[in-house]
């Protein structure tokens, strides 16, 4: 029986609390790990979820993940993490083995999918994950069941016509659909100024008939409200929502970038003096849910959670050739 | 009409090209409906946008990306008659396309009519590159899309128009809301009451327009030109307006709207309250309109004869366009 002890003038009782910071934490460690393995030459790709923990986990904490379905892009680590895929089974899908539960070692890593936890295949063509999502909450509507779609991505995908076409369905329909961007303010080495010529993305639901809401990424209470409250109004009928959380990515936009070429250092560290996760230690330890004691612990942990999940990884098998083209055609088994 | 910055020679011009326009169309559902003419796209409703918004343009100049219901956009563009029929009959001399195309698929190099394909708002994206262009080489000409209000739910009318926001392109999306896509009503295909409240979302202004007033909408289309010339970026106009006839020769309109709601929309004629409105004002007489009526006559009846005396394409030539030559 969780906790359920709550914490004066917010949504969310301790236990959920504390899981949100769990995920935030987990999922920079187990990307700060892939990047090492990258760079010793144990594996391939990175693309990272670092600096947008914080709008992630607000939104997945948010969803009910036993009903709920999710479409995420790339860059949503915390986000599967708090789904419910385990770190293992994200280190399997990164070094392409066997027994990776998103392709069975084919597609390319943070190609995140997961039937049993209800996070849909993802695609490498932008945007495409909302029309699947707006096709998703669809079919919540059309056999009458509760639950949501969301799904996720980055400002740049905003300027696909896949993007236009999913709102403007979702909301004539009005099927219960989040979508989320995470506004990192680069389409990878695109600014935003050079994608759109506004300034929020939540400006573009006017257009759809839809709220279009704004919230501070590195704040995750703030997101996880908004998620609520956009969760609560397609249970209720009301149709789609726009969310925009304002976020930064650290790194590189993958292992094969050089971000020095588009944006200055300055900006950078500008930006990590609001890192959703310190942000969100200092509310915790204010609000006397975390202390140094829980921090020191939760660290161990969760080197250890890594370690293990990179061991795990490291020795398990790649996919046998003879599968090669096994999910490329159908077949019963 | 004191106040317009209009001359009269102008606004009978409008007239007249709406009035042909009327005419030519009838005569083509009269062709189709004798079994002589394959399909039929009217712009029976729509002159007043359509002619309206051309003559704010540079025409011939300024490059236009018309839709299949612009009939009279064309006519208003420098397209004659005879070349129109000649296109409805799938004639070798058709300008359009050497008889290729359906009919109301336009395209006419020497007016600056760019060819147009048949998936909607694939023009709002051709018309963004020809802006393009234009920025590109400093023609001082603008662009203009011309698209009905159910290919705005196209993800190219989305793409076109924020590529053409961010770059500041000099290009004109200009929606004809009749409020129906073929069948399906405004709202079972959009969430919103007005296709410019999408204008927002790119950072563009976005206005509404009396679609059967010819006036506004030429005041508004060359507000949009200037603006655009100016390197201030494109604009999104609605006009709103309705089709008098079904969505095309194959189509029964009586399956999707009410007799009582046609009728109510024609009282507002766009080619009917135009006449009325330059009589009353006295920019017409009875006499030039008396005349304007028996040239159109001539004119459609002229470009009937001619174009079913025409020759068919040549069978040989059936590679023709199809790979470069």
């Amino acid at each position: 029986m969780a906790q359920r002890e709550t914490v004066s003038g917010l949504p969310l009782d301790r236990s959920k609390l504390k899981t949100m910071y769990y995920y935030m934490v987990l999922s920079r460690k187990l990307d700060e790990r892939m990047w090492i393995l990258n760079r010793q030459g144990r594996a391939p790709f990175v693309i990272s979820c670092q600096g947008q923990e914080g709008a992630q986990a607000g939104v997945v904490m948010a969803l009910d993940r036993d009903i709920d379905w999710i479409a995420p892009y790339y860059r949503d680590l915390a986000v599967v993490l708090g789904f419910g895929m385990t770190p293992r089974e994200i280190m399997l899908g990164f070094l392409g083995k066997a027994d990776d539960p998103s392709s069975g070692g084919r597609q390319m890593p943070a190609h995140y999918g997961h039937r049993a936890h209800r996070i849909f295949t993802g695609s490498s063509p932008v945007a495409t994950q909302v029309t699947q999502a707006a096709g998703l909450a669809w079919a919540f509507k059309l056999r009458g069941e509760p639950g949501v779609a969301a799904a996720f991505l980055g400002e740049g995908s905003t300027n696909q016509g896949e993007f236009h076409e999913a709102l403007n369905f979702a909301a004539v329909h009005r099927v219960p659909l989040i979508v989320v961007v995470e506004n990192n303010g680069y389409a990878i080495s695109v600014p935003q100024a050079h994608q759109m010529a506004i300034h929020n993305v939540a400006d573009r639901a006017a257009g759809y008939g839809i709220p279009g809401v704004v919230v501070q990424g590195s704040d995750p209470l703030a997101v996880y409200e908004a998620a609520r409250a956009a969760r609560e109004r397609a249970l209720r009928g009301e149709g789609p929502t726009l969310i925009e959380a304002k976020t930064y990515r650290y790194t590189a936009h993958s292992s094969d970038d050089d971000d020095r070429s588009y944006r200055t250092r300055e900006e950078l560290l500008r930006e990590k003096a609001d890192d959703p996760i310190t942000v969100f230690r200092n509310v915790l330890t204010h609000l006397n849910v975390w202390d140094e004691g829980q921090e020191a612990q939760l660290q161990k942990d969760i080197r250890e959670i890594v370690d293990d999940a990179t061991d795990f990884a490291v020795a398990a098998a790649l996919p046998d050739p003879s599968t090669l083209a096994d999910h490329v055609y159908f077949s019963s088994h | 009409m004191a106040t317009l910055n209009m001359t009269p020679e102008l606004l009978k011009e409008m007239y007249y090209t709406m009035a042909l326009s009327r005419a030519l169309d009838d005569r083509m559902w009269i062709l189709n409906r004798q079994g002589r003419a394959p399909v039929v796209y009217s712009a029976n409703g729509h002159e007043a946008v359509q002619v309206g918004s051309a003559m704010a343009l540079n025409r011939g100049e300024d490059w236009i990306v018309p839709y299949y219901r612009d009939l009279a956009m064309v006519l208003a563009y420098g397209m004659t008659p005879r070349e129109i029929m000649l296109h409805l009959l799938g004639r070798a001399d058709d300008p359009n396309s050497g008889g290729r195309q359906m009919p109301a698929h336009w395209g006419l190099k020497r007016r600056h009519i760019l060819t147009t394909g048949s998936v909607v708002a694939t023009q709002d994206v051709h018309a963004a590159g020809l802006a393009l262009a234009s920025k590109v080489l400093k023609d001082g000409r603008v662009s203009m899309a011309s698209f009905g209000e159910g290919s705005t739910s196209q993800g190219e009318f989305h793409e076109a128009l924020n590529f053409a926001a961010v770059h500041k392109l000099p290009v004109i999306f200009l929606n004809e809301n009749n409020g129906y896509a073929i069948s399906v009503p405004a709202r079972k295909q959009m969430a919103i009451m007005d296709v410019a409240a999408k204008a927002q979302g790119y950072g563009m202004p976005g206005v509404i327009v009396d679609g059967n007033d010819p006036v506004k909408v030429y005041e508004v289309t060359a507000e949009a030109a200037d603006r655009a010339r100016r390197g201030e970026g494109p604009t999104l106009i609605e006009a709103k307006t309705y089709r008098f006839v079904p969505h095309s020769s194959d189509d029964d309109d009586r399956a999707y709207r009410s007799r009582e709601e046609v009728a109510e929309w024609k009282k507002r004629d766009p080619v009917i309250t135009f006449e009325k409105r330059l009589l009353d004002e006295k920019v017409m007489t009875a006499e030039e309109l008396k005349t304007f009526q028996q040239r159109i006559k001539d004119e459609v009846n002229d470009a009937t004869d001619f174009a079913e005396k025409a020759a068919l394409p040549d069978p040989a030539t059936l590679w023709r366009y199809v790979y470069a030559d």
